[in-house]
């Protein structure tokens, strides 16, 4: 309330809408909501270019929730997601507890280990699909003919560029965990891991929390690094369908939208669909979020 | 001094010693893969996959000939592309920092209901993934003539505006209130304030915000080719995966020059602005 | 801190004034041409051709060139643009059916007046010409005569000419005797191989595919199917088991081979057979920089048999996937002018003379040049003789999803860790399921 009347007393800020607000707002419109609007209108009609299109209900929506490859991707990247969120968090920490108990040669370290956060996604998926065939060739294999390898091969990629990132994340957290609680701790006869459990945790746990969000919705978007790496090789072929083994959801939908023509309304459904599920994971953490900041 | 013996004395723990040797073994596998690419840049195309693993020898060295290669390749010249990633790169991020930090302060000073739904809509931005717009934003884009790369920044700010005006709010809302009602009782208007007091105080998230906006576009690679009038303009990721698709012929020693290539200004801008950079990632995740 | 301000307003002053300025550049009374180019192997001699053709009309000119794979999506997106191409191609009359309504009909132009016969005109049902092919073309497994003048001339081998190697049996003999002596002929096998990178997996999966289809449409006296039964099945196994095992890698290998790989070693002659077409030519041609490459006699051509009854008459693939068609949505300046550069280039001295030498391009045009491609003389040659061309059916498959279904199945098929079941799979349920997709 007292921050309310203070904020008052700078009132005439409120008549600067035009030129603080209204640059971000207009391109805001015609960049994000205007193109988000008419994608969720889209998503109801079939089209072939954004000007010829017939609206057509849901029948986008069914033939999306027939569709197995569909399904498919789903499930590969909520594993995916999970296994990725799980390897990098748990590196990344490890690698951040180590740097900051003061051992030669850190900001070295930390420097290598942040480096590939540098480089875009198609450029890593060719760099690592060249690296995993040139090992996999010496066994007659190859990363396109098991999904096993395209599954970990991700996972490697992913964490060899992300774990950096995190990393920093964790190192800022851990630094903030005051020395003197660690002394104290260390007098009253608390182990190494008696520490870390409970006072060096608890006390990065929002970094945790920062970290999960973003490896989560980074996992859960993937595209780049999977269009580069395997294209959704291999196949599966039954009788009721073709799956890509290895591809998620975003390059799905990518790949239903550019191979056939008809099918583009489809595509941009499961979008739609596929930003319900993004933004109800979001929420979810959200909500964690809120929970723990109360509590505090 | 005591405190260095200290720390002396904990660099030299023996099971720090180990540690250390340990990260040394995995520093270098972590940097492998990118001596991996340099290495095979200077081999000759067929050589690429056969002995990816291998120094290049007689045989197989092929000098400059892949950057001369992948430079001349096609009829678009490798600097244009060079040229247009610098500039889309640059416009956008300064775009971006300027409008979105000014639009936060706004936002979050006035918190009035309007710029509530401006800022959750901002935050609904983020979690939408690029698929559900791919398709009508390119459209938009080409009817507005925003697919130069002199107008596209227009479309990175309002794409990259939510995840920007989150970040600065978060920033804004732990700034003390004083300095500003001070500036306002000494008789600045609000843009002499914002210019004067609050940006200076913003430096570090603008660092962070900066690089992640730099980070994210220098990379980016469908956003302009969906949007991009590519009669006219490429950007190196466009470049790379052009050259890696001709019918019949894939070019991988040229292509690895190429990644070597656009890898160089990151890495000189990671080397000059390390401590920026490892800051403003850091900043940016206790903030956001 | 003012300054940078002013700055950045000056900068995005600038930035707003290129975008207005930018869309006047083009003069809008003579109209504009824009072609989207499908053969990224032809995008230099195209940006050429249409340079000359700016410098000689004034009329301005682009060719724009998708990347392999991304024609259909770099399409889509191009026509929703205020700037569409004014020329662009379709495969035949499955892509006709997604661009109908972007098609001008052509019964009117000259460049339809000028196509030798109705056989090169894609038609509607009323009558409407909404495609014209450009250039026909022909593939089979070109060889290198030297090599294999080699292997008749060898005591140990069985076939001793080139005419008795006419079918699938004299083929298998011919290539496991070359195999089987590789070092004797200085070879690492007698295919090349068979890669299954992006870059080269469309000379199996569309090409060589098209053979049992087209050996299926002959069977059952039809052009389309909505269901194909696979007839021919057990043959294109035998002539893929041929190509993966008798070459010059492993099978296990050919998954991340590339193009480029098949034609480096058809190149310095570590390979005898090479499935490819009449556009390989300039690139497996004789370089005098790199000293690699064939000379134009040493080029030779052989049908793909695969061990159906008869084929000792068969001749080489011969068709059409790329057919021109206007925008008809386009300004009425903008297709007129289109219109004009087409006849430009079929009838004017430098178009065809490019098409012809620069593109190596057979042209079913009435003032076509002859093409010096070796390649080209050799399939003419078999029509002369009186073989039965074969004809493109591949235009008919029902969707992109379906070739990289089969290219995936025989992938992992040569490799081991598929069947040959999945193949069947891919190619028979995956075209009816296909079908219905892209069908309703």
């Amino acid at each position: 309330m007292k921050d309310r009347k203070r904020i008052k007393r700078l009132n005439p800020l409120r008549a600067y809408f035009p030129i603080f607000v209204l640059p971000t707002l207009a391109a805001f419109i015609i960049g994000f909501l205007y193109p988000f609007i008419r994608g969720i209108y889209l998503s109801f009609c079939t089209f072939r270019t954004t000007s010829d299109a017939k609206w057509v209900g849901l029948d986008n929506y069914i033939k999306a929730f027939n569709d197995e490859g569909f399904f498919h991707a789903f499930w590969y990247t909520a594993l995916f997601t999970l296994v990725s969120v799980i390897v990098i968090n748990v590196f990344a920490f490890m690698v951040a507890y180590v740097l900051t108990r003061g051992i030669r040669g850190s900001n070295t370290f930390r420097t290598v280990f942040f480096m590939p956060n540098l480089i875009g996604g198609i450029v890593l998926g060719y760099i690592w699909q060249m690296i995993f065939d040139g090992i996999l060739r010496n066994y007659g294999t190859s990363i396109v003919l098991d999904s096993r390898f395209g599954f970990w091969g991700l996972i490697i990629l992913m964490a060899w560029q992300q774990i950096g990132y995190m990393m920093i994340i964790y190192i800022a957290g851990l630094q903030s965990v005051p020395e003197e609680l660690n002394e104290a701790a260390k007098i009253d006869g608390a182990n190494g891991w008696q520490v870390l459990k409970h006072i060096t945790i608890p006390t990065v746990m929002p970094s945790i929390t920062i970290c999960t969000f973003l490896t989560l919705t980074n996992s859960f978007k993937l595209f780049d690094q999977n269009l580069a790496l395997t294209n959704g090789a291999p196949i599966a072929f039954t009788a009721e369908g073709a799956i890509k083994q290895t591809e998620m959801i975003a390059l799905n939908i990518y790949n239903t939208f550019y191979t056939n023509a008809n099918w583009r309304g489809v595509g941009q459904a499961k979008a739609v669909l596929f930003f319900i599920l993004v933004a109800a994971i979001a929420l979810i953490q959200l909500r964690f979020t809120r929970k723990r900041e109360v509590q505090q | 001094m005591k405190s260095k013996d200290f720390a002396l004395d904990k660099k030299n723990k023996p099971s720090n010693i180990i540690l250390t040797i340990i990260f040394s073994v995995v520093s270098v596998i972590y940097v492998l893969p990118v001596l991996v690419v340099l290495m095979n840049s200077f081999k000759f195309n067929e050589f690429v996959n056969s002995t990816t693993f291998e120094l290049p020898n007689a045989i197989s060295f092929a000098g400059f000939n892949n950057y001369i290669k992948g430079m001349t390749f096609g009829n678009y010249p490798f600097f244009n592309s060079v040229f247009y990633s610098f500039t889309i790169t640059i416009l956008s991020t300064i775009l971006i920092l300027l409008c979105t930090s000014m639009c936060a302060w706004y936002l979050s000073r006035v918190n009035n209901f309007i710029c509530k739904v401006v800022y959750y809509l901002c935050v609904f931005s983020m979690v939408v993934p690029f698929q559900m717009v791919m398709f009508t934003l390119s459209k938009t884009a080409d009817t507005l003539k925003l697919n130069t790369p002199y107008t596209i920044p227009i479309i990175y700010l309002g794409f990259g505006a939510g995840l920007a005006v989150f970040m600065f709010s978060g920033f804004v809302k732990s700034m003390p209130l004083s300095v500003e009602e001070a500036a306002s009782i000494d008789g600045c208007g609000p843009i002499r304030t914002f210019f004067q007091v609050v940006l200076p105080i913003m430096r570090p998230t603008i660092i962070s915000v900066g690089i992640l906006e730099i980070m994210w576009i220098w990379n980016d690679y469908l956003l302009p080719y969906l949007v991009l009038d590519r009669k006219l303009y490429m950007t190196i990721p466009i470049h790379i995966q052009y050259l890696q698709g001709s019918y019949g012929a894939v070019d991988l020693g040229a292509t690895m020059a190429l990644i070597v290539l656009s890898v160089i200004p990151i890495i000189i801008f990671y080397a000059v602005c390390q401590k920026h950079i490892i800051k403003g990632v850091m900043a940016g995740a206790v903030k956001g | 801190m003012r300054r940078i301000l002013s700055l950045i307003l000056a900068v995005m002053l600038v930035a707003l004034c290129f975008a207005s300025c930018g869309s006047t550049d083009s003069n809008a009374e003579a109209g504009s041409v824009f072609y989207l180019n499908f053969k990224p192997e032809q995008d230099e001699q195209w940006q050429a051709l249409a340079k000359k053709y700016q410098e000689a009309t004034g009329i301005k000119t682009t060719v724009v060139t998708a990347a392999e794979g991304t024609y259909e999506s770099t399409l889509t997106a191009e026509m929703d643009k205020s700037d569409p191409p004014t020329l662009f191609q379709v495969n035949g009359p499955v892509g006709l059916a997604n661009w109908q309504d972007y098609c001008y009909d052509l019964s009117k132009s000259d460049v339809y007046k000028e196509l030798k016969s109705d056989d090169f005109a894609l038609k509607g049902a009323n009558g409407e010409v909404y495609g014209v092919a450009y250039v026909i073309e022909t593939y089979g497994i070109i060889y290198n005569k030297t090599i294999l003048q080699k292997y008749f001339d060898a005591e140990w081998s069985t076939i001793k000419s080139i005419d008795k190697l006419n079918n699938f049996d004299a083929l298998s003999t011919v290539v496991s005797e070359i195999q089987a002596h590789k070092s004797d002929l200085g070879v690492d096998g007698a295919f090349t191989s068979a890669g299954m990178d992006s870059s080269s997996d469309w000379r199996f999966k569309t090409h060589l595919a098209n053979m049992a289809i087209y050996y299926e449409y002959l069977a059952d006296g039809i052009g389309k199917t909505d269901a194909i039964k696979g007839t021919y099945l057990e043959n294109y196994k035998k002539i893929w088991d041929l190509y993966i095992n008798y070459a010059t890698c492993k099978p296990t290998d050919l998954a991340s081979k590339t193009g480029t790989d098949a034609e480096t070693e058809f190149k310095s002659g570590k390979a005898v057979f090479y499935q490819n077409g009449t556009w390989a030519y300039g690139s497996a041609a004789y370089d005098e920089a790199t000293g690699l490459g064939l000379k134009d006699d040493e080029f030779g051509m052989l049908p793909i048999y695969m061990g159906v009854e008869g084929e000792e008459n068969l001749g080489l693939c011969t068709g059409s996937e790329n057919y021109w068609c206007v925008n008809a949505k386009a300004d009425e300046a903008d297709i007129k002018a289109t219109l004009d550069f087409l006849k430009w280039v079929v009838t004017d001295d430098a178009g065809t003379s490019a098409l012809a030498n620069d593109m190596g391009f057979v042209i079913p045009f009435k003032n076509a040049k002859e093409a010096s491609n070796p390649l080209v003389k050799i399939a003419n040659d078999y029509v002369t003789a009186g073989k039965t061309s074969v004809s493109w059916n591949f235009p008919t498959i029902p969707s992109e999803d379906w070739k990289n279904g089969v290219g995936a199945a025989l992938t992992q098929y040569a490799a081991g860790t598929g069947s040959w079941d999945d193949v069947k799979l891919a190619f028979v349920d995956g075209w009816a399921r296909e079908y219905k997709k892209a069908n309703g």
